[in-house]
């Protein structure tokens, strides 16, 4: 089981990547209450699936942690896992609990 | 009969070597031999003559090119399969249904059983009646079966009637396509000498060449990068060759233009061929352009909607198992996409392969020109895979030369690719392997999604 502060910290590695290919209003400030994907995002679609795969991949190659973030679960959430960084923390902790436990 | 334009020929060359096949020389002489005795044989023996559907197993050898060219001239209909393809034999038999099926092994042993099966498919009768020898040859389609294409064999042989140069020439490609088939008849037909392999490393390949001082390799784009990959021509000496001929899928840029400097003085030739129309003959804008001038006598090419259409004296009668794949004016449907400028063609990749990312539109071999140029990629792959959000995104396997952090080179490769392309062709998904897979006929294997 991870840590959100070991959450947080893949998901930002990811942000910055990122924001490499952003200019620079664009940026993805690096905070718990960033948004990722909806109103005022700075993430078009393109921008949020490339994120979205490169948080799964950091996910695979630090932790050993294989998440689907487009799975159907993920997608149909009462809330969106995207909404902002804080949000995707959760929903990845909350996988990485399930994981855990069926393991 | 339908071959003797060749025999004249070989008649002709008498003592020079038309055949090497392992550590054995074989003449035009004794090639001829060979083939009147296997066609007295054949006929004599195992009722075989005018009609008749042989499948043919081997691999190019001594034996088996006689026995193929015996078949043409008794009018056979004949089925060539690779020896040793234990993966869909039985599938390429039960669609071809031959009535003979003759193998020739490694050794060049020949063994031969007759078959209850008779096959009367309507193509099949129209060879017979015409009293013209076939040929059935298996197009590999990205999906589905096998599509059996079955071609009138006097169409395909009338274009060795016209001489050209000859050449000691490695038969790379294999033999149960007309890639490896063509080169045969186009070597034998102008008195060259055909060098046969049994095993398709780049160093034996080259070792292969430096030994009987090859001067035509026909050859693959995938196997060409393999070539470059293992530094195989560093340690052979490959003087002897004077050109290099590619086909089969599209070549990348940056590939050809490593080649041209590390092959000084070799021509490296585009071929465009197809199981279904043959071999087009083909020019180059110039060395090193991947534009080329496509078609020759008894070729009509034209382009609709991007892609290649093709008429042909020699095209397919039909496919014994799918609908004739041919438009209501005669054209075959390539698949294939192509740019034109003025009249030349430029061959962009297979309209399957074709990668939509929300409504844009990409093929992989775009991508894989760019990111084959970054330091360290030893060879790259790039594929669709569906994703809810923008339909598909772009994938690359990548394998490198030497280890390499998995992150650190995955941002390398982005930002490589940022200021080399658009936003959207960039990959989402890199993964590193380690090593692309070929087929057999050494053409990247696809990814199915």
């Amino acid at each position: 089981m991870l840590s959100e502060e070991e959450i947080i910290k893949t998901i930002y590695g990811a942000m910055e990547e990122i924001n490499d290919q952003l200019s620079g209003e664009n940026k993805l400030v690096l905070s718990h209450e960033t948004v990722l994907y909806g109103l005022n995002s700075r993430l078009d679609s393109l921008g949020l699936v490339n994120l979205i795969v490169e948080v799964e991949q950091r996910f695979q190659d630090e932790h050993g942690l294989e998440i689907d973030l487009t799975d159907e679960k993920a997608l149909s959430q009462k809330s969106s896992p995207f909404r902002t960084v804080k949000t995707l923390s959760g929903y990845i902790s909350s996988l990485s609990d399930n994981t855990g436990k069926s393991a | 009969m339908h071959t003797d334009f060749l025999k004249k020929e070989f008649e002709k060359y008498s003592d020079i070597t038309a055949l090497i096949f392992g550590e054995t020389s074989y003449s035009y002489k004794s090639l001829l031999e060979n083939i009147n005795f296997r066609k007295e044989n054949l006929s004599q023996n195992y009722g075989i003559g005018s009609g008749t559907t042989a499948a043919l197993e081997g691999d190019f050898s001594f034996n088996s090119i006689s026995i193929f060219l015996a078949l043409a001239e008794l009018g056979c209909i004949t089925v060539p399969l690779n020896y040793g393809n234990r993966k869909n034999r039985n599938e390429l038999l039960e669609i071809s249904k031959p009535e003979i099926v003759i193998s020739v092994n490694e050794n060049d042993q020949v063994d031969i059983t007759n078959n209850d099966d008779y096959n009367r498919h309507e193509l099949i009768e129209i060879l017979r009646k015409r009293k013209h020898p076939g040929l059935i040859l298996f197009s590999s389609g990205t999906s589905g079966k096998p599509k059996a294409a079955v071609h009138d064999f006097t169409g395909l042989l009338k274009k060795f009637e016209t001489k050209r140069e000859a050449y000691i020439t490695l038969n790379f490609l294999l033999f149960d396509h007309w890639g490896g088939l063509n080169t045969l008849f186009h070597t034998l037909s102008n008195g060259g000498t055909v060098v046969t392999v049994s095993e398709r490393t780049p160093d034996y390949i080259c070792s292969l060449i430096e030994r009987h001082r090859v001067e035509l390799l026909p050859s693959s784009p995938t196997f060409l990068n393999l070539l470059l990959i293992s530094e195989a021509y560093k340690r052979h000496d490959l003087s002897s060759l004077k050109i290099i001929s590619y086909g089969t899928e599209p070549m990348s840029e940056s590939t050809l233009k490593s080649l041209n400097k590390i092959f000084a003085g070799v021509k490296f030739r585009q071929t465009y061929g197809l199981i279904e129309v043959g071999v087009l003959r083909t020019r180059s804008k110039e060395d090193g352009s991947l534009w080329l001038k496509l078609g020759g006598e008894g070729f009509d090419v034209r382009v609709s909607e991007n892609v290649l259409e093709i008429k042909s004296d020699s095209a397919i009668l039909g496919y014994l198992n799918y609908p004739a794949p041919f438009t209501s004016d005669g054209y075959f449907i390539t698949g294939d996409y192509a740019e034109t400028d003025g009249e030349y063609y430029r061959i962009i990749g297979r309209k399957s392969d074709l990668i939509n990312i929300g409504g844009e539109k990409v093929f992989p071999a775009e991508i894989e020109n760019v990111i084959r140029d970054i330091e360290n990629v030893a060879e790259v792959q790039v594929y669709g895979e569906k994703n809810p959000i923008t339909g598909n995104i772009i994938c690359a396997n990548v394998s490198l030369i030497r280890p390499e952090d998995k992150v650190k080179f995955r941002s390398r490769l982005k930002k490589f690719c940022r200021e080399r392309l658009q936003e959207f062709k960039i990959p989402t998904k890199i993964n590193i392997v380690e090593s692309i897979n070929v087929s057999e006929r050494f053409k990247k294997k696809h990814i199915q999604n």
